[in-house]
């Protein structure tokens, strides 16, 4: 159980020095991947993916529609694998301006893969951001941003997911670009801003610890955890309760910040279930946020505001990470998610994925997103 | 004595850098001999202009750009189609100009102005001015 909990520490230690070491590869590869008269012709982006690069593709979703102006949506693969323009004939026309978008690490996520070549009949533009060029995906789709990153044992996929968002935002930045929505000068900066994370990200490691590990510490009767966020945290969100899901086994479920007064607000029990709100204090959101982190101390909940201000949640309630920019912001979350999942492991004795055995044993070697069959109609 | 100065372009098109010229020629000293404005970027140039029409200075670079419209179908695609344009432009006009000196004042007519010549903006620009007396 120890040693599970130091493989996934010793991940979030990590993630600064992977960031140093591939995001710049990453955007040099990002920079010939697309032809100039291919993006002029896109009208508007699907990203996709499943688990944690359906979390990439979430969270990079606002930034890359803010930075290229143009419809810019994150689904699941199934989505997009079955029912994006259903029924429709091929090469109608209709997705000739259509730039899809699919995400996945391993490259033989069995949906992800059918969504790319249903997609890729209909007429879209496909663009693979994948750790390997040989994978089905990569084989599947006409380009490929490779990915691949140094192993580093066993853990809870932080590396992949962080390496996912930096291929997806360099992606985003190089388009933008190219569209000329951007300036090269300002293209480089957000390059460069992506790069220095790596410093925020190294501090965050050591600096999330004893905070979180206080905060489960009380988790003794906890049966379920809402995670919640807005915008590109609503991915952190998601990406916290999968990780909460996966190392603990607990139900944790990730819902936006305005749907939780309208929806879990009224989830029974308040005492046993722990909010975790994700909150940049410059977020879009941050009116809402902040009301929310107003409402739950009535409720009885526990509770955890991860921010970038001192004032914004109440005293001894805030986990404040370095500011940087709300996009970008997915990012540092990775660590505060993964440490709060390798606490309540530890806390509940649970090994990650229940140790694919009894119940969970169908599970193994990935069979269950792997080997799923692959229509070819449509 | 050479002098660099910067420049934040906020648009393509002319800009006029005489008064930069002029000023380091003051600060040298020098009465005759020769002058160089040069900018060390290939999507911008250095031109000589007539000033007093502000729509002429926007025929000048309109008419450039109907000759090198910003295509997407450039073979040089690292950058953007406007850079690729850029290089084209620029590699025309030129990146510098020389001009003679007497009595301490640059060989210019009354309807000329030298003028940095903006492709690919917005853009932090760099200048530079050396005096060569003679």
């Amino acid at each position: 159980m120890q040693e599970q909990f130091e493989a996934f520490c010793e991940q979030t230690r990590s993630l600064g020095e992977l960031v140093k070491m591939e995001s710049d590869a990453i955007a040099a590869r990002a920079r010939l991947l697309l032809r100039m008269e291919d993006v002029y012709a896109v009208r508007q982006i699907i990203l996709t993916g499943s688990g944690d690069s359906y979390f990439a593709a979430l969270a990079a979703a606002p930034a890359l529609r803010a930075w290229t102006g143009l419809p810019v949506n994150a689904m699941v693969s199934m989505e997009a694998s079955r029912y994006v323009d259903n029924g429709r004939p091929p090469r109608s026309g209709r997705n000739r301006g259509l730039l899809v978008v699919a995400i996945s690490s391993s490259g033989e996520v069995a949906r992800l893969i059918e969504a790319v070549q249903r997609l890729r009949r209909f007429g879209a533009l496909t663009v693979a951001i994948t750790g390997d060029n040989d994978s089905r995906l990569g084989q599947s789709a006409e380009s490929v941003l490779n990915i691949a990153i140094p192993p580093a044992g066993i853990g809870p996929g932080g590396r992949s997911y962080v390496a996912s968002l930096l291929g997806v935002l360099h992606l985003g930045i190089r388009i933008a670009e190219m569209l000329m929505c951007m300036t090269m000068d300002q293209a480089d900066r957000l390059r460069r801003d992506l790069t220095l994370l790596n410093e925020p990200l190294t501090r965050l490691a050591t600096l999330c610890v004893e905070p979180i590990a206080k905060f489960v510490r009380s988790w003794d009767s906890v049966f379920a955890v809402d995670c919640i966020g807005s915008g590109p945290s609503l991915a952190s969100a998601h990406y916290a309760a999968a990780k909460l899901v996966e190392a603990a086994g607990l139900h944790a479920t990730a819902q936006d910040a305005e749907e939780f007064h309208h929806l879990n607000y009224f989830v029974d029990d308040p005492q046993r279930v722990p909010a975790i709100l994700f909150a940049p204090s410059q977020a879009l959101s941050r009116t809402r946020t902040r009301e929310l982190a107003g409402i739950l101390p009535p409720l009885g909940r526990p509770f955890l505001v991860i921010t970038d201000a001192e004032d914004f949640a109440p005293p001894g309630r805030s986990l404040v990470l370095p500011e940087v920019h709300e996009f970008f912001a997915p990012l540092l979350h990775a660590v505060p998610a993964t440490l709060l999942a390798a606490h309540a492991a530890l806390h509940r004795g649970s090994v990650h994925f229940r140790g694919l055995t009894g119940p969970w044993r169908g599970a193994q070697n990935a069979v269950l997103v792997r080997g799923s069959a692959i229509e070819s109609g449509a | 004595m050479l002098k660099t100065f910067t420049l934040e372009t906020d648009r393509n098109g002319l800009y006029d850098i005489t008064p930069l010229a002029e000023a380091t020629l003051g600060e040298s000293g020098a009465r005759s001999g020769l002058l160089l404005v040069s900018v060390p970027h290939s999507t911008a140039a250095v031109t000589v202009v007539s000033p007093w029409d502000p729509l002429g200075l926007e025929d000048v670079h309109d008419e450039l750009c109907r000759l090198i419209p910003t295509r997407v179908d450039f073979k040089h695609q690292h950058d953007t189609p406007q850079d690729a344009a850029g290089h084209i432009k620029a590699s025309i006009v030129g990146h510098s100009r020389m001009f003679y000196l007497e009595d301490g004042k640059l060989g210019l007519g009354h309807s000329q102005k030298i003028f940095f010549w903006e492709f690919d903006g917005p853009r932090k620009r760099t200048i530079h001015v050396k005096v060569l007396p003679q």
